[in-house]
């Protein structure tokens, strides 16, 4: 049971990178690879704010969303809308993803520093299980953001234009939708919502400069399961992924874990390539 | 009509990315006034209304709307100064439902979503089949009830220029004419229409204006009641008058 | 100035590379000292890798990084056999290249069809992947520890002593780009240029896009076997932390830098990284953010690498040198076509639905050979859903598609081409990085196919195929009128040019049936003409040829059978005549009807 509370932590988290993934992707349809890298920062800022500095954990997140966020929209002016060709943006994005991994490893250097939790680090049974408070946290948060995401996605005037941009951007701009500064803020929050997401995320994960690839390949196998653009897929992906990985590495061995993983990559992408629950429909020819 | 000219296209040149289709065109509506532009496939109709509303870059010529050249205006800083393009195809939001598709056709006024909610009550009084599906999505409407969303779209962002492209296209016949009758009342809002279509007789029975684009250049522009049939068919043949 | 510039650009492009490399071999032997010598090796090496990521990236489109897997194969396949006492070099090279080749095939088949995000994020994860699976295995590939104990090479029996070896790598290097050079200037590379900017355009070539793609990774794979060969035999250690990800990073930058479409880029690329990364410890720590920094730039800015900007520099050159030096034209050829044995094109009773919709009902028409077949119709008539299922864009579901009787219905769109349909789009597709006249050849592509090897190898049936397709590309391109745009790129046309060019390109292969999409379209008058001319030169020729169009007037003036399309039923269909005289056509489509047209029926030419 403790495995499995654990793992379903890790998936909460690799959900929480495959969200991001998906409110970029919905409204620009581009792929940042960097979103994991940005998440790893906010885990850095967390640990500067909270273990290094003491200060309040609310202030410490509000800081980290809105530095994050500054980054992010430096990766949008000098990374993302300079780029003509559409798929020299995996290329870009995965620079910025490496001179950030290469930043905090300047910085901090490649050793994991722990980031304490600001409700408490001590073990606690639950569910005939033992679990860390974070863990639980991870969960309880990924499933109130992609329902908050998805409430606001349906209901709120930003959330119809951003879904029907998604769909015709052109239709959209008719309707008098200024689809590049959507697209912006779009990507701007991401950044703030991996900053923010940082006290929740480093307490799991340590801070560490290696963060970013291992969460954004993972990050993407939750998309990939649960559909490119579909929140309530996110859910589902990060559920089996995190799962294969701790129940692999318990009953089969360590080295199993990834493999496990890429298996199901392999085999949902070969059986329903789109995912289980893709939102964004194939074009005919 | 004596009101001046609420859009003006002064010899336009336009196309797609270096691929110029339309070579000379001029046209004027003025509001209250039913402007229709006529023209075989591929005689560059869409690609006009694509330049006037920033989809096609303008490559000669000028658009002027309410006195002001619209030049480097993008496309949604044309729908807010009061534009309104309904697209060729019915192209609505097929994942979205009907109720967001309107509101979303208000979206330019930027209004909170009540006060748009509240408007839509007008729209489904013109349209009613919309009020009984709309918690559907637009894809599960026919042709004809989702060319009456398109319309209503547009409508929602109560424009002060409409744009219509061939919304009689794939329409059956007593659709077609429940729709260009709608279209004329507008005419009463003060609203100006421009009218592109292939049916000749039902949009040139509504108009106050004809103009004809043949091969990318317009070969015959003058009030409706100058103009007859013959002429008309002549000038899709490229006879200029 | 000029003349010296046109005289050294008439030797052939492979000799500056190989003079490169036998400075490079003598290099030790004039004293360089041993940290530059070793830095050279693993230039080569990392020079070998981003070679193959140029063929599946710069050339087939597919950003993949499984060469870094392949690598380590090549790696642990060498160290494993030579523990096993197998120590000749030779003999470790073909093991390895083979392993790479076994895990490219694996990887590649499941990842190409994917393409885009999902074959790349995918080919991040098996390098992710490396350590765990040595790690399964760790009696015999030391796990994390690593691999020691690994033998010295030897070749027929002799050891190779290291300045040996070092000589040795630089020869492996420059057999691999020989071969790499070879492919990329034949056909396959021309299909692999076309493929990237369209695969539909590659398609109607001829071109078997999957499987192209496919071979494209395949190959890559080996340059990354043998660099894992070479490696395993330079220190006779392998650690896993040598195929990180960073490392994928740095083959990555180098290729962007260097320039991913180019066959020398790579070492450019390769000597860039591997000689700056190394400068000072500082420079090391800041290893990733300048790896990532050249990832970003090259990204941005960079389009083509230094090899681009290099080829453009030299094509500016050339330009000039050329108005100086004052060169003779090339030769104008007769614009005449000889007989061609058009095919009897037969559609009979073709359906199409989308969805709920209907755009093709019981649809059947007949093209001859020597006539122009016209087909017209209004938007959403359903010509070019008729013409993407002749063509074998779109499947067929019901109905029959037949040349000269072979039923064509169901064959993929590469396969139609090479049974001898050609056609055109309504937006030319003109690929990039080709001359005009390279971009006519390629038309040719689905004809008396060279196979690799004899591309590889320069045997004769190579160069008689090359030279067909040169000859027969100078005549397409005289009869259109574009004999003096010969050498320039194919991208620099104007639309007008480029709609000519694909006229050119679609009947340089002598196709069975010539489709022509809309061709007129954005045409001024003179174009017209010339197009119309050619037309009419091609039908007296004897081809088949079937013209979809919305300009009724050149449809009048050319066609000797229309069909009118119209909500996806053939309305009617007959002569000119017959078709302009039509009440139905002219209301339908016209949308006049024909009590109020009772005067002349004017300016109809």
């Amino acid at each position: 049971m403790t495995i499995i509370l654990s793992g379903l932590a890790s998936g909460a988290v690799y959900a929480l990178v495959a969200i991001g993934y998906n409110i970029v992707f919905l409204s620009q349809k581009t792929f940042n690879f960097a979103q994991a890298s940005l998440m790893m920062l906010g885990t850095f800022v967390a640990f500067v704010g909270v273990a290094v500095y003491e200060l309040p954990w609310w202030l410490v997140t509000i800081a980290a969303g809105i530095l994050i966020g500054l980054v992010a929209a430096f990766q949008e002016f000098v990374g993302i809308r300079t780029v003509k060709e559409h798929y020299n943006l995996l290329v870009t994005t995965l620079g910025a993803s490496i001179i950030m991994e290469g930043v905090a490893q300047l910085i901090w250097g490649g050793e994991p520093r722990p980031v304490p939790f600001f409700l408490g680090s001590d073990v606690l049974d639950f569910l005939g299980g033992r679990v860390y408070p974070v863990e639980i946290a991870l969960v309880v948060v990924v499933v109130l953001l992609v329902v908050a995401l998805k409430q606001y996605g349906q209901r709120s005037m930003t959330g119809i234009a951003l879904l029907g941009m998604s769909e015709d951007s052109e239709a959209a701009q008719l309707r008098g939708v200024n689809v590049k500064r959507f697209a912006f803020a779009a990507f701007v929050f991401t950044g703030i919502l991996s900053g923010l997401l940082g006290t929740f995320i480093g307490p799991k994960t340590y801070a560490v400069a290696t963060l970013g690839v291992a969460l954004a390949i993972k990050g993407f196998v939750v998309l990939a399961i649960g559909g490119f653009g579909s929140m309530g897929g996110v859910l589902v992906g990060g559920l089996i992924v995190g799962l294969t990985e701790a129940l692999a590495a318990r009953w089969i061995g360590g080295d199993f874990a990834n493999l496990s993983v890429f298996f199901i990559l392999i085999l949902i992408l070969m059986v329903k390539p789109t995912g289980l629950f893709a939102r964004v429909r194939e074009r005919t020819v | 009509m004596s009101e001046a000219p609420m859009l003006e296209v002064k010899n336009l040149q336009t196309g797609y990315g270096d691929l110029k289709v339309v070579w000379d065109v001029s046209l004027s509506v003025s509001p209250g006034e039913i402007s229709v532009l006529l023209g075989r496939n591929g005689a560059g109709k869409t690609t006009t209304l694509r330049a006037i509303t920033g989809l096609n870059k303008v490559m000669g010529g000028e658009v002027i709307f309410l006195g002001e050249p619209l030049d480097k205006a993008a496309t949604h800083e044309r729908v807010a100064k009061g534009i309104s393009y309904v697209q060729e195809g019915k192209r609505v939001f097929k994942e979205l439902t009907i109720e967001q598709n309107l509101l979303l056709g208000g979206f330019t006024r930027g209004e909170n979503k009540r006060t748009l909610t509240g408007e839509l009550k007008e729209i489904y009084a013109l349209f009613p089949i919309l009020d009984e599906k709309r918690h559907l999505t637009a894809a599960s409407l026919s042709g004809g009830q989702q060319q009456m969303l398109a319309i209503g779209q547009a409508l929602m962002a109560k424009p002060r220029l409409l744009i219509l492209d061939e919304p009689s296209q794939g329409l059956a016949p007593v659709i077609v004419k429940e729709v260009f009758a709608r279209i004329h009342e507008l005419k009463a809002t003060g609203i100006g229409i421009l009218l592109v279509e292939q049916d000749v007789r039902d949009s040139v029975a509504i108009a106050d204006h004809v103009s004809v684009i043949e091969m990318g250049r317009a070969t015959l522009s003058r009030p409706a009641k100058d103009v007859t049939y013959e002429q008309i068919q002549a000038a899709y043949f490229g006879k200029v008058e | 100035m000029a003349s010296l510039w046109l005289k050294v650009r008439a030797i052939p492009g492979w000799v500056w590379p190989l003079l490169f490399a036998v400075i490079l071999i003598i290099l030790p032997f004039i004293g360089a000292p041993y940290p530059i010598v070793r830095q050279i090796e693993l230039t080569v090496m990392l020079a070998l890798i981003v070679s193959g990521v140029n063929l599946s990236f710069g050339y087939a489109g597919e950003l993949a990084l499984g060469q870094v897997a392949m690598y380590a194969a090549g790696a642990y396949a060498a160290g494993l056999v030579s523990k096993a006492g197998q120590t000749d070099l030779l003999v470790q090279l073909a093991v390895g290249a083979l392993a790479a080749l076994t895990v490219g095939f694996i990887s590649g088949v499941p990842g190409l069809r994917l393409g885009g995000w999902s074959l790349a994020m995918s080919s991040f994860f098996l390098i992710l992947l490396v350590p765990d699976v040595l790690s399964l295995f760790k009696e015999d590939t030391g796990g994390r520890n690593g691999l020691s104990g690994i033998q010295p090479a030897t070749i027929f029996g002799t050891p190779i002593e290291s300045e040996a070896y070092y000589v040795v790598i630089i020869l492996v290097g420059v057999a691999w780009f020989a071969v790499m050079r070879n492919l990329i200037t034949s056909r396959y590379g021309m299909a692999l240029k076309v493929l990237k900017r369209s695969p539909v355009l590659a398609a109607s070539i001829g071109v078997s896009v999957f499987r192209t793609k496919l071979s494209a990774y395949a190959i890559g794979a080996i340059p990354a076997g043998l660099a894992g060969v070479l490696f395993a035999n330079l220190d006779r250690f392998l650690s896993p932390e040598a195929f990180a990800f960073s490392f994928a990073m740095t083959v990555l930058a180098s290729s962007i830098i260097g320039g991913p479409a180019s066959v020398y880029g790579a070492i450019v690329g390769a000597f860039i990284l591997q000689f700056g990364m190394n400068q000072s410890t500082t420079f090391e720590e800041w290893g990733l953010v300048f790896t990532g920094l050249f990832l970003l730039v090259g990204g941005v800015a960079f389009g083509g690498g230094i090899a681009g900007v290099g080829r453009s520099l030299v094509r500016r050159a050339d330009r000039a040198a050329k108005a100086r030096a004052g060169h003779e034209p090339p030769p104008v050829l007769d614009a005449v076509i000889e007989h061609r044995d058009g095919a009897t094109l037969e559609v009979e009773g073709v359906s199409k639905a989308f969805g709920g919709n209907q755009a093709l009902s019981d649809v059947s028409a007949t093209a001859k050979p020597g006539q122009v077949t016209a087909i017209i119709g209004p938007n959403g008539s359903g010509k070019t859903t008729l013409l993407n299922m002749i063509s074998g864009f779109y499947r067929t579901e019901s109905g029959v598609i037949s040349i000269n009787g072979e039923q064509i219905q169901g064959m993929s769109a590469d396969k139609v081409a090479r049974a001898g349909v050609s056609r055109t789009f309504q937006t030319p597709y003109v690929p990039e990085k080709l001359t005009v006249h390279e971009a006519v050849e390629a038309g040719r592509y689905g004809r008396d196919r060279s196979n690799l090897l004899s591309s590889i190898l320069r045997l004769p049936s190579y160069w008689r195929v090359s030279r067909e397709d040169r000859v027969e590309a100078d005549k397409a391109l005289a009869l259109v009128g574009l004999s003096g745009s010969r050498d320039e790129m194919a991208d620099s046309l104007p639309l007008g040019n480029r709609r000519l060019l694909e006229v050119a390109r679609s009947l340089v292969g002598s196709p069975k049936v010539l489709l022509l999409d809309e061709v007129a379209s954005g045409l001024d008058e003179d174009e017209i003409e010339i197009l119309a001319d050619i037309i009419v030169k091609l039908r007296d020729a004897g081809s088949t040829v079937v013209l979809v169009e919305h300009n009724f007037r050149l449809v009048l003036r050319l066609a000797d059978v229309i069909y009118v399309l119209a909500e996806g039923k053939v309305m009617a269909h007959g002569t000119p005549d017959e078709v302009e005289n039509n009440p139905r056509v002219m209301e339908e489509y016209l949308g006049v009807t024909p009590d109020e047209e009772e005067s002349e029926k004017g300016g109809v030419s």
